[in-house]
């Protein structure tokens, strides 16, 4: 019983300001239609207060259809001043009457007079009388004694309570009232609904608790802060329970972020960003590099080719020169080149950078070149590539490398440990050999993943003398290293479709979660 | 990358060792740059993957088990080769000069070709003229039954319409240029030859053609078949060193599968080359070279020990490349094979010792920043790819007047990515028309890298653009945003009224800051949002960043 009372108070306290007004009155009244008129408030109100109650159990809610008869226009017209053919017929009580002075006598139009004859011969209460000229009528005997007792239909405008309640009509009344609501305005029929609501034995119980507690208030207003009202003010209590609408943050894309997490990371580590455009020239692309003309990675099914313009303008012709030589005869770095003749067209054709090792390129290439220097970039790169779980035509690459006298390939191994470290969390690594065109020795980095096994996560290598010597003037060691970026990000996402890194899912991006 | 097929139980009879695939899956991974791609235990035949694309002479079973015998130290320096003088002879006209310059060849006996054999040797061909032989165009390699070839063999160059002959598969004589629009092989290698005027050709003494190269044998002397122990081979190209690794190759690993090699004397005009050649490279590798490279304090008898491991003759102090290796073009190459030997898990790392300041890009700061103050308005981002296609840029009119500055691709794989996006908006819409079911508003924002061509030069540029779409979005909020972008970058902006097809008229403005144009905000047109199936209102604006910083 206590443990009722306490639930009692407790939804006392939470009623809503509507609700606690309302509860009062249904002790009173059970027509909600008395409950607003009691009460001042506005349906809406009232009904949603119901409403609420209800749903906690407090008040039933019931409602019932009527039918309701109430006097049109014209109806409470003929009720007072009769009807036209009451009217036609009293004139004729004491003598027949030629049709004009019956107009005169019973005040009716021409239209009225018209209808009246037709109700009237159809009662057969008048007839026509004999005259010399214009058309006359007399009483018959029922119309004599429709004079004496009055017409049903003009009884049932006079005598009737307007608003009736349909269902209380006799059979009689409502075969009069179907007749008369066929003329115009002059019955007029309403639906109403009507509500009753009544306390339940827990809404007893919480008007209880209700009427002894204090009023409550919903909100807090800059009012009651600036005038101090919050200080005696008792908060009404929340229903905390049912589910809010839900609302969408701004957030920003999780694959990006981590890409961006990434370039902390190298910051952090000591690595200066580096940049390059995406429309890039073979040269910068596969030539600076060391890559043969010929080489099957520069194949019309390995990269895109922009359609136009087809060649770069703005290519350091000094420096094509200087490759051109290591392509063709090792640039006198003690190596003997591809031997091959070099086309300076071949070169300057523009095509989507397929390695962000292009940056790495212009990066030895450029005057600010710092020796001993660490860079990275982040790029997008592109790949003549079928679209599948695994593949995209675009995707993300970050590369980077070390210059700087006297680092070799301990330091190299030292570097790639350190990135498994860094973006694998782990020390167990397999550094093995592996290929690239542009670096000597070449390795690739394995790392054991805690959950994927062993995994590739990237490559790295010394930039072949013939690659450095030409685009930075003379030879020195340059560490070259790539990580496959895109796998460890699907990992960290808990993705397993490469193509879900761009997703345009609002579902899934709105819901990703925070990693 | 080539990948090569070969039994398990042939390459443990090569390599005269069982070893597990456990082992061989490590010896591959640690040391050949290759691994294992599928073991098909029912079969018992391996796949590996093969990284070095410079390599060709591991891509074959007797080849990769020489490679890892040496490695794993149960052999030293490189493979004999012993060659048969022979009579035979190749005569070249001067007239192949043009289309196809270099011939080499040799004569194998002494073996019967089995199934798997042949089946190997052809998987070899294919692979080193679809790979290092850049798709037959600088090397191409034909096999022949010799018993149907009346020496000497004559290589010249045609009138296509001169010579018919009955191409493999084929039974009825065709003309070379008609082999080359009829038969599979013409219609796919054609190309490599088409334009000269003569085709390159090669026929026995009695004016039979054994083979149109690159292109393919005839049917009569040009066909292997099991049972054969007399072969012709021939390799033609463009590149003479390249021919003469072929041959080199498929001699050493033929007489390491039991045949004799016989040599051909192939006769140039101005001389006589003694097939297949050796020309051997030296190379010298110092103690301190080696060092440099790979950090390794090695002595000079230790260098030439991991040297033999990596199956190079060591003579006089200096690496003699192997007659099947055409890889070497610099020291370096040789210092790495060193390194390889001694086993790179050996090799102790070293970390980097000078200090240097790290720094993400200038523009990074701007952009992560923007990128914030957006998203802090209730915007989800969007990350999109760079490659669109035309006709999404077209559909969100965000080409219009500029259709001719669209960087397309000119060999694209697929329409969906056939052209650069020159504008942030379509990939917005269409992240829109994908979520017409998700809850509204739909608020997104993507800051990315556009490019558009600007006269001769393709310029690049990072965007900013946001697409709110609800039953009230426009461009009143629209504006507000722009406005707090503004604000939080302390500059002031104007709007000028502007007409632009992907938005509704008298409802666009371009955004001008100090009298240049930046972007344009709008509501967008019906016509567009019914283009992309998008049924709620939407405002847009577009910003190019760069000319912000």
């Amino acid at each position: 019983m206590a443990a009722d009372e306490k639930r009692a108070s407790d939804i006392a306290a939470s009623l809503h300001r509507l609700e606690r007004a309302v509860l009062p009155h249904l002790e009173k009244h059970s027509s909600v239609a008395e409950i607003i008129t009691s009460l001042g408030m506005q349906e809406v109100e009232v009904l949603r207060a119901l409403n609420w109650l209800q749903n906690k159990g407090l008040a039933k809610v019931s409602e019932t259809i009527e039918e309701i008869i109430a006097l049109g226009e014209n109806g409470k017209l003929y009720a007072k001043s009769l009807l036209p053919e009451t009217r036609f017929l009293n004139a004729l009580s004491s003598k027949p009457l030629p049709l004009s002075e019956i107009k005169k006598a019973a005040g009716l139009s021409d239209d009225e007079i018209g209808a009246s004859i037709g109700v009237l011969m159809r009662l057969k209460a008048i007839e026509p009388a004999a005259s010399s000229g214009e058309k006359s009528f007399k009483l018959s005997e029922a119309g004599k004694e429709f004079v004496r007792t009055g017409l049903k239909t003009q009884k049932f405008l006079s005598v009737k309570k307007f608003p009736a309640k349909a269902k209380e009509l006799s059979e009689e009344e409502r075969k009069i009232a179907a007749e008369l609501k066929m003329r115009k305005e002059v019955l007029a029929e309403n639906i109403i609904k009507n509500r009753t609501a009544v306390l339940t034995e827990a809404g007893r119980g919480v008007l209880k608790k209700a009427s002894t507690s204090r009023e409550t208030v919903d909100r807090l207003t800059p009012e009651m802060l600036a005038t101090g009202k919050w200080k005696t003010a008792q908060f009404r209590s929340y229903d905390l329970a049912p589910p809010a609408p839900r609302v969408f943050f701004g957030r920003l894309q999780p694959y990006r972020e981590f890409l961006e997490e990434v370039r902390e990371k190298f910051a952090a580590l000591g690595f200066e960003e580096m940049t390059g455009p995406i429309v890039e020239s073979e040269f910068w692309n596969m030539d600076a590099l060391f890559m043969p003309q010929f080489h099957s990675a520069r194949d019309i099914h390995d990269v895109y080719y922009v359609k136009e313009p087809k060649y770069a303008a703005d290519l350091p012709q000094q420096l094509v020169k200087r490759v051109k030589a290591a392509h063709e005869n090792g640039f006198g770095t003690g190596g003997k080149g591809w031997r091959y003749e070099f086309s300076d067209e071949k070169t300057s054709r523009l095509i989507m950078r397929s390695q962000t090792t292009a940056c790495s390129a212009r990066k030895l290439a450029a005057p600010d070149l710092k020796i001993p220097g660490k860079y990275f970039a982040i790029g997008r790169c592109f790949r003549y590539d079928v679209i599948d779980a695994k593949h995209l035509a675009d995707f993300n690459q970050v590369e980077g490398i070390v210059v700087e006298e006297g680092i070799n390939l301990r330091h190299l191994i030292g570097l790639l440990k350190l990135f498994a470290k860094e973006f694998c969390n782990t020390e167990e690594v397999k550094v093995v050999p592996s290929y690239f065109p542009f670096t000597e020795p070449s390795a690739a980095l394995y790392a054991k993943h805690p959950s994927l096994g062993w995994v590739e996560l990237g490559g790295a290598g010394i930039f072949r003398p013939e690659m450095v010597k030409p685009l930075v003037g003379r030879q020195v060691p340059v560490i070259a290293w790539g990580i496959g970026i895109d796998r460890i990000a699907m990992f960290r996402l808990g993705l397993d479709d490469i193509r879900e890194l761009f997703s345009h899912d609002l579902g899934f991006l709105r819901s990703a979660k925070v990693v | 990358m080539p990948t090569i097929t070969f039994a398990f139980k042939d390459f443990q009879q090569l390599l005269g060792k069982k070893l597990t695939m456990a082992e061989l899956e490590d010896l591959l991974v640690l040391y050949a740059k290759a691994e294992v791609e599928n073991y098909d235990k029912k079969s018992g035949e391996i796949s590996v993957k093969l990284d070095d694309t410079n390599l060709p002479y591991v891509w074959c079973p007797e080849g990769l088990a020489r490679f890892l015998k040496g490695v794993s130290g149960m052999r030293k320096g490189a493979a004999r080769l012993k060659v048969n003088g022979s009579s035979y002879k190749i005569i070249v006209d001067d007239s192949v000069k043009k289309a196809r310059p270099f011939i080499t060849a040799f004569v194998a006996k002494g073996r019967k070709l089995d199934d798997y054999l042949l089946k190997q040797l052809v998987q070899m061909q294919e692979k080193f003229c679809e790979g290092y032989g850049r798709r037959r165009q600088k090397v191409s390699i034909g096999l022949y039954s010799y018993k149907r070839i009346a020496f000497p063999v004559h290589y010249k160059a045609v009138v296509p319409e001169s010579v018919r002959f009955a191409p493999l598969e084929f039974d009825r004589k065709l003309n070379l240029r008609e082999i080359l629009q009829q038969h599979p092989k013409g219609r796919q290698y054609g190309w490599i030859i088409q334009n000269f005027p003569k085709y390159p050709l090669l026929l026995d003494d009695k004016g039979e053609v054994l083979s149109l190269p690159p292109i393919i044998n005839s049917n009569f002397t040009g066909r292997l078949e099991v049972g054969d122990s007399e072969l012709l081979f021939e390799a033609t190209g463009t590149d003479e060193e390249s021919t003469n690794l072929a041959a080199n190759i498929f001699a050493q690993n033929m007489s390491e599968r039991g045949f004799q090699i016989h040599a051909v004397a192939v006769k140039y005009s101005t001389r006589t080359v003694t097939a297949p050649e050796v020309k051997t490279e030296k190379a010298r590798v110092s103690p301190q070279e080696v060092e440099q490279l790979t950090g390794l304090k090695l002595k000079d008898a230790e260098i030439n020990q991991l040297l033999q491991r990596a199956g190079y003759d060591v003579e006089g102090g200096y690496a003699v490349v192997p007659r099947y290796r055409a890889d070497i073009m610099h020291p370096a190459d040789v210092i790495e094979d060193v390194a390889i030997a001694y086993g790179f898990g050996k090799i102790r790392e070293e970390p980097l010792r000078s200090y240097t300041i790290g720094a993400k890009d200038k523009s990074a700061a701007l952009i992560n920043s923007l990128r914030k103050v957006v998203a802090g308005a209730g915007f989800q981002e969007i990350f999109s790819h760079i490659l669109t296609d035309k006709k999404s840029l077209a559909a969100a009119a965000a080409d219009a007047g500029k259709e001719k500055c669209v960087v397309e691709l000119e060999n694209p794989m697929s329409e969906t990515y056939s052209a650069v996006r020159s504008s942030l908006l379509p990939g917005l819409l269409d992240v829109l028309s994908r979520n017409k079911h998700a809850d509204y508003p739909q608020k997104v924002f993507e800051e990315g890298i556009v490019a558009a061509r600007d006269g001769s030069k393709v310029r690049e540029w990072h965007s900013l653009a946001l697409v709110s779409a609800h039953s009230k979005a426009d461009f009143t909020e629209q504006k507000q945003h722009l406005s707090a972008i503004f604000a939080s970058l302390g500059t002031q902006f104007a709007i000028r009224p502007a007409e632009h097809a992907a938005f509704i008229r008298g409802r666009a403005g371009s955004i001008i800051v100090d009298k240049k144009i930046l972007g344009i905000i709008g509501e967008i047109s019906p016509a567009v949002l019914s283009r992309f199936g998008i049924e709620m209102p939407a405002a847009a604006l577009e910003l190019d960043l760069s000319l912000l910083s």
